[in-house]
């Protein structure tokens, strides 16, 4: 640390966390709500801000490419699709909505002073370490299962990278399209009461514009899950240091590139040390918290609320648990494969997507049955 | 004037969508009365989710919810359209 590469990405990341987490905040714009309610409530609303984040990042990502603004492409950090994949994002559509929230969604909602997002919190960053225990046979049955080396669509599909741009200007038209058609029919606004509302579209363009701001400065999309194996894993070494100290996966340096503004390579990994993974992802971390924080002060809606059923705090622990684990399968979260790696057409992300959707389907029926009653 | 019954839930810091569904359930059950107005469900939450899910639910099943401001949180009124 304290290279001049850093300083650009930490004061980066600190920003666009600070404005995600007082917009997610504002808009209670929750991934985990878009697909539970898709399965619970037939409601198509939330998902149709997601439709929309997605529909403007994908030309915005190929226009910055082509522009050469947006580099390294594909970002770093993404792996080929595999069945790992797959079945990590089943295990984080499960874990997510008994959590409450996704590895965001808990951070804006922990920010904004839930308890039970506190202990989701927890959970997340316990199952998140306690995936290093299993990391060597993960990664095994991972590349066993690969899908080859392709990291996009267009990769693997063995096409041009300008045919890439024709399916995705297809998709921005359909975009377009569908925005008009939906705005006219007024499926992207619904009548918000909370004071300070922020409508959720605004809210989709908001964190696309955030998305593109951190790729061009950082390198790569908005990201956080790492750390929260990092986070786990200092924790864990306060107590039991050597064990730490041997496991693989907290040796691996996973990331290793040249951030735009830099002239030399950086690294880092899931282990306790202060690296790459910290400068980029602990101020956003940070960023979404105190957003989220200030955004609850200012409208005077801080307040801790912890008389709620046992079961709540069960649902939560084991549901944070299970998506921090599941993270680290996948690995990557739902802000990364969803906002990040889908506009690029990346096969893990696409899997990851095809899996979330019948995780948070069996999670939904799980939170009815066990714990809301 | 005929005295309206309120049934009062508090649902604070509970998982989502735990106000939607609860105050959903509340009112199944008490349907008719709701209906005939002389019973009103008066939920008191932190969510701000509720607050926009609530009224557009209840609306599609001919309710009208009302939405108000309370100490550091909200106050969401469902009762017989009139």
């Amino acid at each position: 640390m304290g290279e001049s590469p850093f300083l650009l990405i930490a004061a980066t990341s600190a920003v666009a966390g600070l404005v995600a987490g007082f917009v997610m905040h504002r808009s209670d714009f929750c991934v985990t709500a878009m697909f539970r309610d898709l399965f619970l409530l037939r409601d198509f609303f939330l998902l149709r801000m997601l439709v929309l984040l997605v529909v403007v990042s994908a030309p915005a990502f190929e226009l910055g490419r082509a522009a050469g603004l947006l580099g390294p492409y594909p970002f770093p950090l993404l792996g080929p699709g595999s069945l790992a994949t797959l079945i990590g994002g089943v295990l984080f559509g499960i874990g997510m909505v008994l959590a409450g929230g996704c590895v965001v969604g808990t951070l804006y909602k922990l920010g904004a002073g839930s308890v039970v997002a506190a202990v989701a919190f927890l959970g997340l960053l316990a199952g998140s370490a306690l995936y290093a225990e299993w990391h060597p046979w993960w990664s095994a049955f991972a590349r066993a299962t690969a899908f080859g080396p392709a990291i996009t669509l267009p990769q693997w599909l063995n096409v041009a990278p300008a045919a890439l741009v024709l399916p995705l200007a297809a998709l921005g038209a359909l975009g377009a399209l569908y925005l008009y058609r939906s705005q006219r029919r007024g499926l992207l606004t619904r009548p918000g009461y909370a004071t300070g509302h922020i409508p959720p579209w605004q809210a989709a363009l908001i964190l696309a514009a955030l998305g593109f701001v951190s790729w061009l400065f950082i390198g790569m999309p908005l990201g956080i899950t790492t750390s929260y194996a990092k986070l786990g894993a200092t924790l864990e070494a306060l107590v039991w240091p050597e064990h730490v100290a041997g496991l693989a996966y907290f040796q691996a340096q996973g990331l290793n590139y040249t951030p735009p503004f830099a002239n030399t390579p950086v690294s880092g990994g899931a282990g306790p040390q202060l690296d790459a993974i910290a400068a980029i992802q602990y101020p956003l971390i940070i960023g979404i918290i105190l957003g989220a924080a200030v955004s609850a002060l200012l409208v005077k809606e801080w307040r801790l609320h912890w008389r709620i059923p046992p079961r709540h705090y069960a649902s939560a622990l084991l549901g944070g648990m299970l998506l921090g684990a599941a993270a680290r399968m996948v690995p990557g979260c739902n802000i990364w494969h969803l906002w990040g790696g889908v506009p690029i057409l990346a096969v893990q992300s696409l899997l990851f997507l095809l899996g979330i959707l019948p995780g948070a389907w069996i999670g939904s029926r799980l939170l009815v049955r066990f714990v809301i009653r | 004037m005929e005295k309206v019954n309120s049934i009062h839930l508090d649902i604070s810091g509970q998982i989502c969508p735990s106000c939607l569904l609860l105050t959903l359930k509340e009112l199944n059950q008490h349907a008719a009365a709701v209906r005939e107005g002389n019973t009103e469900i008066v939920v008191t939450t932190d969510d701000r989710q509720a607050t926009a899910t609530i009224p557009d639910a209840v609306s599609k099943m001919g309710y009208v919810a009302e939405v108000s401001r309370v100490d550091a949180g909200y106050r969401i009124r469902v009762s017989a359209k009139r």
